[in-house]
């Protein structure tokens, strides 16, 4: 075998291509894995998606009325329908308060009570105001979580949300 | 360092690095060595994209298309990750292709190595197999048909036939069962076997070390390995071999990270430049469709194509038994001690006939290859789409009209025509296009040629064509339609 004149400088220029080899093959698979693998930390807020609940003009003021609706929903690949319901209220027809259709202490869906004028929950007997949603007795750790609504064209949206259930806080999820 | 010296005297490092990273390998060990270290790089690459791929998989056919769309759209590079896992498959086929070439050109499986190329035969076999259960995966057209015809060829096996395609199956039909015992092969069974072959493979390699060029065990041998006096004549030479040798570490080591190097970064520049395909979703009653397997099956899918019918099973399932039988006998049945390919004739013509009737065969796949991708929307025909697609042919569009490819170019391609204008657009253009276009040659399909329900269907059609899957396009279309001919 011919010698290289300077075994030295060929060995430590192998070793250097050996760590430029490695690292760079590690790094080219690597990177696009590692950013995949962790892709749900960039995660993209979900687009707020307003449910149409019908014509303002046909909810009765001081009597609160239930709307159920079907909400696509999409987790990850997987597409569902999802029945939600929320209770609107509102004292003049123009401005609208609308409640999540379930109880802030164990997500039981609660009734209107027309005689003492106020939502009841069967599950463990909360009551809160249907104005304002405060809690009037029983066991709910929070007010009724009201959600955010708009009014377009005369139509009454509602961006359907859920809450966290059993918690003093008002939290997402 | 502390820590190494603490490690080193309870677990001899430095022994190891005696053994592994300083022995002495033979000399003029040419470039062509790297093959099998470049193969293990892109296998430990086959693993990482894998796991990461594998987090983001649903293996049901409910979900599996679905799933994939997710990591290519959704997923922060995802689309890179798959491609390069795709590129990275057809790199693995390549690379341990060349190396089972570069072994079997210097005689290397030759004693004393008969038992390691069992080994890689095995090796060559096992990541065959994870390219056939891995493309099913996607559950798109291709991964249903081309899975189908390669279960079918499982049923060419004498007797046995019937049980082989149930069992490749999960049941008589592909199906939800076929998927999840394809997703289990290819990312339990295959990567362990894989696995514990590639460390004998590699154990074995250390112990016999690297064998040398033809040359330096040719001079003065036996005409025969099983001679008794092989065995120490081939001891002599070896370890004069590699008194004139260089060591492990980093004068090979340098040249295996350089080329693996060079592969990964064409897999990733491939992956890059041409991204996985993902045709559209798995129809099984789409009778249309014709089914292509990935390149490296091309040879065998061609020659069935060539072979009369009556031998067709017999080919599919004799030639590739014959080819594995042969790699599994050769080193017991070819004894001679020459090594050199060009004093072995046989080999030679054997190793000329095999690769350049894969090449030719995959020529001729590929020059009768129809439209590399189908049109889709990214879910399967609705009924009235695919009556739709039946009449575009039964009507002779194709005579005037191209889709994919595949037409003619008297009137526009139509290959993504649903990306421009509205079915209901289509329907009004393709009832009467003068009204339109005053003077076109299309002639007019409304009634009585044509009823309306069926121009819907072909409008339907029509609107379902947003050209290759890669271009992701939205519909982008302000239709203006002419004022209505006065009645």
């Amino acid at each position: 075998m011919v010698q290289p004149a300077e075994p030295g400088t060929r060995r430590r220029f192998l070793k250097w291509l050996t760590g430029i080899g490695a690292i760079g093959s590690a790094a080219l698979a690597g990177i696009p894995a590692l950013r995949a693998f962790i892709s749900p930390i960039f995660g993209r807020a979900a687009p707020q998606s307003w449910v149409k609940l019908g014509e303002a003009d046909l909810f009765d003021p001081d009597v609160p009325t239930k709307v159920d609706f079907a909400q696509t929903v999409t987790d990850a690949w997987v597409e569902s329908r999802e029945l939600h319901s929320v209770w609107v209220t509102t004292a003049d027809g123009e401005h609208f308060t609308v409640f999540s259709g379930r109880c802030t202490h164990l997500g039981c869906s609660f009734a209107y009570d027309k005689a003492q004028k106020r939502f009841q929950c069967p599950c463990h007997q909360g009551m809160f105001d249907p104005k304002t949603g405060a809690v009037l007795g029983g066991p709910p750790p929070r007010p009724l979580d009201q959600l955010e609504t708009k009014i377009d064209k005369g139509d009454l949206y509602v961006a359907y949300q859920d809450f966290r259930v059993g918690t003093a806080q008002k939290i997402a999820v | 360092m502390g820590l190494t010296r603490w490690l080193d005297e309870r677990l001899d490092l430095a022994g190891i690095r005696r053994g592994l990273l300083d022995r002495e390998v033979p000399d003029r060990l040419t470039w062509w060595h790297t093959l099998g270290s470049a193969t293990l790089t892109v296998f430990l690459i086959q693993v990482i994209t894998g796991i990461v791929l594998a987090t983001y998989y649903a293996p049901s056919p409910d979900h599996a298309y679905e799933s994939i769309r997710f990591v290519d759209r959704q997923v922060a590079s995802g689309s890179l990750l798959r491609a390069i896992h795709h590129w990275g498959a057809s790199a693995m086929v390549v690379l341990i292709i060349a190396h089972v070439v570069r072994v079997f050109s210097v005689g290397a499986y030759k004693y004393p190595r008969e038992a390691n190329w069992l080994v890689g035969v095995v090796l060559l076999l096992v990541v065959l197999g994870f390219s056939f259960t891995g493309y099913l995966l996607p559950w798109d057209q291709k991964a249903y048909w081309a899975t189908a015809v390669g279960t079918n060829i499982g049923g060419t096996t004498p007797v046995v036939g019937g049980y082989v395609v149930t069992l490749l199956r999960g049941g008589a039909e592909l199906g939800a069962a076929t998927l999840t015992r394809f997703y289990a092969f290819h990312v339990l069974w295959l990567p362990m076997v894989l696995g514990v072959f590639v460390l004998v493979h590699l154990a074995v390699v250390i112990r016999q070390g690297i064998a040398p060029l033809p040359a330096t065990l040719e001079q003065g041998a036996p005409a025969r390995t099983t001679d008794p006096r092989y065995p120490a004549y081939y001891r002599a030479a070896y370890a004069g071999s590699k008194r004139r040798g260089v060591r492990f570490w980093p004068d090979i080591i340098g040249k295996d990270a350089a080329v693996s190097l060079a592969v990964v970064l064409v897999i990733v520049l491939l992956a890059l430049a041409l991204g996985a395909p993902l045709e559209a979703p798995a129809d099984p009653s789409d009778t249309a469709y014709v089914p292509r397997p990935e390149w490296y099956f091309l040879p065998l899918y061609q020659l069935l194509k060539l072979v009369p019918g009556s031998l067709e099973s017999l080919v599919a399932f004799g030639v590739p038994t014959a080819l594995i039988v042969t790699l599994l006998a050769l080193p017991f049945f070819d004894t001679r001690s020459k090594r050199n390919l060009l004093r072995r004739p046989v080999a030679l013509v054997g190793l000329v006939v095999i690769l350049g009737g894969s090449g030719l065969l995959i020529g001729a796949a590929v020059r009768q290859a129809g439209p590399a991708v189908p049109p889709e929307v990214g879910r399967p025909l609705t009924s009235r789409e695919r009556a739709g697609r039946a009449l575009f042919q039964s009507e002779q569009c194709t005579g005037c009209h191209t889709v994919a490819g595949k037409g003619g170019n008297q009137g526009p391609d139509l290959s993504d025509i649903g990306l421009h204008h509205s079915a209901a657009w289509l329907h009004s253009y393709v009832e009467d296009p003068s009204r339109f276009h005053p003077g076109t040659k299309m002639p007019s399909f409304g009634p009585p040629t044509l009823s309306h329900e069926e121009i819907e269907e072909l409008a339907q059609y029509l609107s379902s064509l947003r050209g290759p899957p890669g271009k992701r396009a939205e519909p982008q279309y302000a239709d203006t339609f002419p004022e209505a001919p006065k009645p």
